[in-house]
């Protein structure tokens, strides 16, 4: 194997948000920083449902100044689907928490940012192992190319191929991992503000539960962009490999025909497909590698996003989680070197982190999303709800009294007792 | 540009941006671990359909030129049956949207 013969102090693998986040706040430190990705750029490899959380981004990256932020999301959306019905909980805000974006611009302008801050980022450049030497992480290899550093910041998303090989980490079960199919729909932009209400640079989030994914454990979105919209489904793998019944990319394009939905869409076309794994651990599983002698892992790769039903947030999970990697670094560099001990305070500064503390206290919810009553009977149970409500054409009955019918032969009280304790402890 | 609707998947990954290595970064390692595999779960599982049983000569095709790289097929594959790595630098999927 060839040794190159320039030394980083730090090689990052993978330029989406966690690897570019770790690489930037190194950079800006002075330390010197290589950011390997092996897309043709930074960002081609990445794909999101569709919306950001401003904030821990914007302490990464100065506040996201210029950054590429479509809309605002200051309407949220939560439907719950059965056959052609439909029952819609909208909340319009004011305030400006989350964005909609392409995740590839946004992964764009993260790794510019590294490059202006003196951190070197090579594209088209796959990693073919971790280098490890007595059990410590001393660089990476590509081809027959040995590339070392100090330290390795092992950003290379969800299947970590590199970690497994490495022996690391055990194979990703189908148990941790969800399967989530997009697609991004052009639009004429002042359509897309009549169809949604939007004004100006506000957008929409749409979540959607019930027959849209034919019952399976998942759900469907759909987020506005500037002149697009991101619509797509995740499902729970681990359940989608015993009962999907027809091929996965059918139940995109079920939801993108969708009588309720159709309408929306009818003018648009299609400007790409993508599909994505999503991890869907919970505490105290999660991580399964968070750090080992001269290693450190972020984003999806440690398995660092947060699925709540009916919100998700990965990009800003794993951004943060790529600075604080960064910031360990840092720390271990003051203690003398890049052993387990001296990383090891990457945990703590995770744990005291939004991005530890969310997980832990949403332990419960991986679980909960697994309640098959969720997609099926209680949609159905809503919708017939409020067809009595709204479509008894003499006699409208009292609410206990449509729900007692529209309970009939869905669910028995004592199970809608039980999900309804198991949710206020969840979520 | 593309009509929104009747799409079948190779009009689907028709949308999305491929640069396509000259050596597969997917294989199936044993086909008769495939014919003895009762559900097949990869024909439905892999969101850009590219795994089709042949009835006729008892084998798993497969197109690694059209795959999303997510990795599905790697982990739902019952037997580990399915090679999966990265495609070599640059090489693979594009997206421009994400």
């Amino acid at each position: 194997m060839k040794e190159v013969g320039y030394k980083f102090d730090v090689i990052v693998v993978g330029a989406g948000p966690a690897g570019s986040a770790a690489a930037y706040t190194l950079a800006k430190k002075g330390f010197k920083v290589l950011l390997v990705e092996r897309g043709r750029v930074p960002g081609s490899k990445n794909v999101f449902g569709g919306r950001v959380y401003a904030d821990p981004v914007g302490e990464v990256f100065d506040g996201l100044d210029g950054a590429p932020i479509h809309r605002w999301v200051t309407r949220e959306r939560i439907s719950l689907v059965s056959g052609g019905e439909m029952s819609s909980f909208e909340f319009r805000g004011s305030k400006r928490t989350s964005f909609t974006t392409y995740l590839t611009e946004l992964a764009g302008w993260m790794a510019r940012k590294v490059e202006e801050a003196g951190g070197v980022v090579l594209t088209e450049i796959t990693v073919d192992g971790l280098v490890v030497e007595g059990g410590r992480v001393t660089g990476i290899r590509v081809g027959d190319e040995r590339l070392t550093s100090d330290v390795v910041i092992d950003a290379e998303g969800i299947n970590r191929l590199l970690l497994e090989r490495a022996g690391l980490v055990p194979k990703l079960s189908v148990r941790h991992t969800g399967l989530g199919v997009k697609e991004v729909i052009k639009l004429q932009r002042d359509r897309l503000e009549d169809l949604f209400g939007l004004e100006g640079d506000e957008g929409m989030a749409w979540l959607m539960l019930g027959d849209v994914t034919d019952g399976l454990p998942g759900g469907a979105f759909l987020y506005t962009n500037r002149d697009s919209v991101s619509l797509g489904l995740v499902i729970a793998l681990g359940d989608a490999v015993k009962e999907v019944g027809r091929h996965v990319s059918r139940y995109v394009e079920a939801l993108r025909l969708h009588p309720l939905l159709r309408r929306y869409l009818r003018d648009g076309r299609i400007m790409e497909y993508s599909a994505h794994l999503v991890p869907e651990y919970t505490w105290p599983d999660l991580p399964h590698l968070l750090y080992t002698d001269g290693l450190l892992v972020a984003g999806d790769a440690a398995g660092l996003l947060l699925n709540l039903g009916y919100n998700f947030r990965g990009v800003d999970f794993a951004a943060y989680s790529g600075y604080l990697a960064a910031r360990a670094v840092e720390r271990a560099h003051e203690m003398g070197g890049m052993t387990s001990e001296n990383l090891a305070i990457y945990r703590d500064l995770l744990e005291e982190s939004f991005v530890l503390r969310q997980l832990r206290k949403f332990r419960r919810a991986p679980r909960m999303r697994e309640n098959r009553r969720l997609y099926g009977a209680y949609p159905g149970l809503v919708n017939a709800i409020m067809d009595q409500l709204f479509n008894s054409p003499y006699e409208t009955p009292k609410v206990m009294e449509a729900l007692r019918r529209a309970r009939e032969g869905r669910i028995g009280w004592l199970e809608m007792v039980r999900d309804l304790l198991e949710m206020v402890r969840s979520v | 540009m593309s009509k929104l609707f009747g799409l079948s998947i190779e009009d689907k990954l028709a949308t999305t941006h491929f640069e396509v290595d000259e050596k597969p970064h997917i294989w199936i390692k044993e086909q008769e671990i495939c014919r003895k595999c009762v559900n097949k779960p990869c024909q439905v599982g892999c969101p850009a359909r590219l795994y089709r049983w042949n009835e006729e000569t008892g084998e798993m095709l497969y197109n690694y030129e059209g795959c999303l790289e997510c990795g599905t097929c790697l982990l739902i594959c019952p037997h580990d049956n399915v090679h999966w790595s990265y495609p070599s630098g640059g090489m693979g999927v594009v997206y421009r949207f994400g």
